[in-house]
């Protein structure tokens, strides 16, 4: 027993003071709920709110994030932080928060031997919380910590992806990490917590998820507390700006001591999953880049021929801590979503030959499409891996949450109903249509910044360094690859010290 | 609507997945099938309908790297295990996972290395062939070998930019002196980097160690064990039985306090890790459990020094105890990340003070049962689906090769008693057996 040394990483990486996502309401009924009922010895709450880190205020960046880990790390009125953690730990249980775009959710899951106690000590961090100065100012901490020490300083691969969205999304709501700028944290006060509470934490916002053996008393109980107590309001909605265009290849370099180059690019699209390309693009993510997966193509190019680096995929949605977890947590759905390819810490001497590799692979993705027994294999794995992905009841409560705000039927059923139509066609036309490979915004992370910008810059040869040189054939296209031609747009191409991330 | 109720239906043929009064914390029926050869078999049939998952552990991790320099060997062997036979190569293999919709990896660690999959259900024959086929029959030519390598260097650069990854690691060379628990399972950098010369000795590796008698097959889900077992007989027979047996250096007695420092060359918080070797894991004896009661006692959420470093005095942001079961004797650590370097030292001997206290003062009954509650609901928290039940599995069957040791392990929980802790702590929280290491960076954050 005890604690594995794997969950300590994902404790550093969730210290984050709370996770949660959220949507613009659309006048919905009452109190709409998802509920899934069963005879199982565990419930599974989500108290989901359509509201989230798009919604800070210019110059209040974090403050989404900060109130909801208010409510799920702080006390409520009647209880102290302290005096939670002590009436919970014998239960095993917890409760967490996660923070997206338009997505909060507070979520928790416990034994029906102890269903009651936990929903009074869980409901009155919601709906009565304590706002006490020193739970702020620890949180408030941990908030700043987390993108100084966690993302800075111990994470490149993460580090990389969130800047990628920052620079996707300037000037537009996205722009910002979700946990907020080190500049604008350490301007929040709680009374700026305590508004956004007041004016986000509504009726009109709220979606209640519970799965698992409750009892019909049980849920009537809840309906009726968050019916009373929670005030009526308004919802929180938001039009987004298109994300601006991206000219040639740009990029950014993070300048770090660091013994790995890690590298992550990618562009907005046009396709959430409410949009009917959806599972077409569902299938080339799939094929391309399916998460920790070694059948995915980008995988086996980069890492299974050429061991340049430990794995490399390829994504349609944000998908955060993909180091430390196989299956996407739910409740991050989002109204834009971007392209994305993540290439694991490669030497620094091959980083220009992996970028170079991964962009080639992805024009001759564009350029030729997918095959039709590449598209019948993935379609067959998507088929029954929605299984895998909904195999707890507390994902298929979160699946079904993102369903309704998307709009589509129960996910598994969806998806494999869209799947069954597909046609190869469909999906080389999406390929088409919405992937392309010379508008490209990349994120580095490397040592020595300079020379990297020198040398992409230079378009000179970047000839990769074997240790065991592979077939004939790769080598043969190692020679194409060495000089594949990036144009970068050289006004679009900086040097970042890492100690700027994140800054503003 | 239609797709509600269908999930409605899934969901209410659900098990309990605890036991109630007086019952095993491990709740599920399961049976235990061995080969001649050696080759063991535990079926755990589920209610959770159309999956199966399949754990195979096998009881060898970097506590069987002996030899100078291969340190890191077992993990490599785990990478190279993905490499195909003369019947599947690597492309045929992963064919046959991803036409079954698999979520498929594999993992090692000091005492073990465990391949799993999680599928649907009629993909089990198939995919009970092709691992059949690749433990008795791996191929790895040298020059993939030579590219496997590489993989694992990269997954050590990745590793290597948290600095926690880098304190465990000189923690473990800090505090042991011949036992390979030494080294840590990703191995030593210049290990890693010289294993691209290390062929031959896969091939040894590979005869000693990826045998039946070093093997458990978990198969959880929806399965009968009769069909488990005709599968295991008709891919797993022919496997033949091996002779090695490795001879893992005992560690002596320390004789002294140990401690290092590293120093981090770019910006983080700083970091104490303060261990003391600790008993190896048992099913029988209460060293070790008691260990397991200690480490929550002392350093979780609602202990003393976590409410008063994290909560009101907020010097430290991070605060955790860890005591992994392993087969030979391990490290009971505490690790903890300072907001401010002048609070090290501080926060050092807060965390000693706090194992000094156990031998000075008895715990309450009161604070040992909440502990005992909280490993209980734990483990039944964590059994909600299939998978979870064999990942839950594989590491006490790769100590004990039965989930029985998991409901005598919690027997033991239930009978220590306040006296038994403050025994515990004298025998173990000695300074002689203790070893700090710190970690800091000399620029401010």
């Amino acid at each position: 027993m005890g604690i594995k040394w794997v969950n300590v990483f994902l404790i550093l990486a969730l210290i984050t003071p709370g996770l949660a996502m959220g949507q613009a309401g659309k006048g919905s009924p009452k109190l709409p709920m998802v509920l899934m009922p069963n005879s199982s010895p565990l419930v599974s709450f989500r108290f989901l709110f359509n509201t989230g880190s798009a919604l800070d205020p210019k110059g209040k960046e974090g403050v989404a994030a900060l109130t909801a880990a208010m409510l799920s790390s702080g006390g409520s009125r009647s209880r102290s932080y302290e005096q939670i953690l002590q009436t919970m730990y014998p239960m095993a249980t917890q409760f967490g928060s996660q923070v997206d775009k338009h997505m909060t959710v507070f979520a928790g899951t416990t034994h029906t031997d102890n269903l009651e106690s936990y929903y009074k000590i869980v409901s009155d961090m919601l709906l009565d919380p304590g706002w006490r100065e020193d739970d702020f100012a620890r949180l408030k901490e941990d908030s700043i910590n987390f993108l100084k020490v966690s993302l800075r300083g111990s994470n490149d691969e993460e580090l990389g992806k969130e800047v990628l969205y920052n620079l996707i999304y300037e000037n537009h709501p996205y722009g910002h990490h979700n946990v907020g700028t080190i500049a604008s944290l350490e301007k929040l006060t709680l009374d700026d917590v305590k508004k956004f509470y007041r004016d986000n934490y509504t009726q009109e916002n709220f979606v209640l998820g519970l799965a698992g053996g409750y009892s019909k008393e049980f849920e009537a109980k809840v309906k009726a507390d968050f019916a009373s107590r929670l005030p009526a309001g308004k919802a929180s909605t938001i039009s987004l700006p298109e994300p601006g265009k991206i000219s040639g290849l740009e990029m950014t370099i993070i300048e770090k001591n660091t013994p790995g180059t890690a590298i992550s690019f990618g562009f907005p699209i046009p396709v959430t999953r409410s949009h009917a390309d959806w599972p077409a693009l569902l299938v080339v993510e799939s094929y391309f880049g399916q998460h920790r997966n070694s059948n995915s193509y980008l995988y086996k190019r980069l890492r299974q021929i050429r061991g340049l680096n430990y794995g490399d995929y390829a994504y349609i949605e944000y998908f955060p801590r993909g180091m430390f977890q196989f299956a996407p947590d739910p409740n991050l759905a989002r109204q834009q979503q971007i392209f994305q390819v993540w290439i694991r810490p490669v030497e620094p001497k091959n980083g220009l030959f992996s970028l170079r590799t991964a962009l080639y692979e992805l024009r001759k993705l564009v350029e030729q499409g997918i095959s039709k027994e590449d598209f019948e294999a993935t379609r067959q794995f998507l088929t029954k891996y929605v299984n895998v992905l909904t195999k707890t009841q507390d994902a298929q409560l979160g699946y079904a949450l993102d369903s309704r705000f998307y709009g589509i039927p129960a996910f598994t059923d969806y998806v494999r109903e869209r799947l069954a139509k597909l046609t190869v066609e469909d999906v080389n036309r999406a390929i088409k249509k919405y992937l392309q490979a010379d508008n490209v915004q990349i994120v580095v992370i490397t040592k020595d910044a300079e020379a990297f910008r020198r040398a992409a810059l230079a378009g000179s040869p970047s000839p990769i360094s074997y240790t065991a040189p592979p077939p004939k054939e790769i080598l043969d296209e190692d020679k194409i690859i060495e000089s594949y031609k990036l144009v970068f747009n050289s006004k679009e191409v900086e040097i970042v010290p890492v100690d700027k991330v994140f800054e503003n | 609507m239609r797709s509600l109720i269908s999930i409605f239906v899934l969901l209410a043929l659900t098990l309990p997945v605890m036991a109630q009064g007086g019952n095993k914390i491990f709740p599920y029926k399961y049976s235990i099938d061995d080969l001649p050869n050696g080759l063991r078999l535990i079926t755990v049939p589920t209610d959770y309908p159309n999956l199966v998952s399949l754990y195979i552990v096998v009881q060898t991790g970097s506590r069987n790297e002996v030899e100078a320099g291969k340190s890191g060997f077992a993990h490599l062997f785990e990478h190279l295990m993905f490499r195909g036979t003369d019947k599947y190569s690597a492309e045929a293999y992963n064919e046959i996972f991803k036409n079954a919709g698999a979520d498929t990896n594999a993992y090692t660690s000091d005492d073990r290395t465990v391949y799993h999959a999680t599928f649907s259900k009629e993909d089990l024959d198939r995919i009970m062939m092709v691992e059949a086929d690749r433990f008795q029959n791996l191929k790895v030519p040298e020059e993939l070998f030579k590219t496997e390598t590489r993989a694992v260097l990269g997954e050590y650069n990745k590793n290597a930019t948290n600095p926690v990854n880098k304190l465990f690691e000189v923690l473990r060379d800090t505090a042991y002196q011949s036992h390979t628990y030494k080294h840590t399972t990703m191995g030593f950098l210049r290990d890693v980097e010289n294993m691209p010369n290390q062929y031959d000795y896969s091939l040894e590796f590979f005869r000693r160690y990826y045998r039946p008698e070093y093997t458990t097959i978990i198969i959880t889900g929806d399965v009968k064990r009769d069909d488990a077992l005709a599968m295991t007989k008709k891919y797993w027979s022919g496997w033949t039985r091996g002779e090695y047996k490795p001879q893992i250096p005992k560690e002596a007695e320390q004789a002294k306090e140990l401690t290092a420092h590293v120093d981090w060359p770019s910006p983080t918080l700083p970091w104490v890790a303060v261990a003391y070797k600790g008993p190896a894991y048992s099913d029988e004896q209460k060293d070790m459990p008691s260990m397991d009661l200690i480490s929550n006692l002392g350093f979780s959420q609602n202990s003393e020094l976590y409410q008063r470093l994290v909560i009101k005095e907020q010097k430290v942001d991070v605060l955790f105890a860890s005591f992994e079961d392993h087969v030979d004797p391990y490290l009971l650590t505490v690790m903890a990340r300072v907001k401010d370097p002048k609070d090290i030292n501080y926060v050092r001997q807060e965390i000693i003070k706090t194992f000094d206290s156990f031998k000075t003062t008895k715990v309450s009954k009161e604070k040992l049962e909440a502990v005992k509650s909280n490993l209980k609901y734990t483990f039944a928290l964590a059994m909600d689906n299939s998978q979870a039940i064999a990942s839950t599995l594989a590491p006490y069957v790769s100590l004990r090769r039965t989930p029985e040791t998991i409901n005598k392990l919690f027997d033991i929980y239930a009978s220590i008693t306040p006296e038994d802790i403050q025994q515990m702590a004298g025998k173990y929280f000695v300074e002689k057996q203790r070893t700090v290491v710190t970690l800091s960076n000399k620029e401010k954050l």
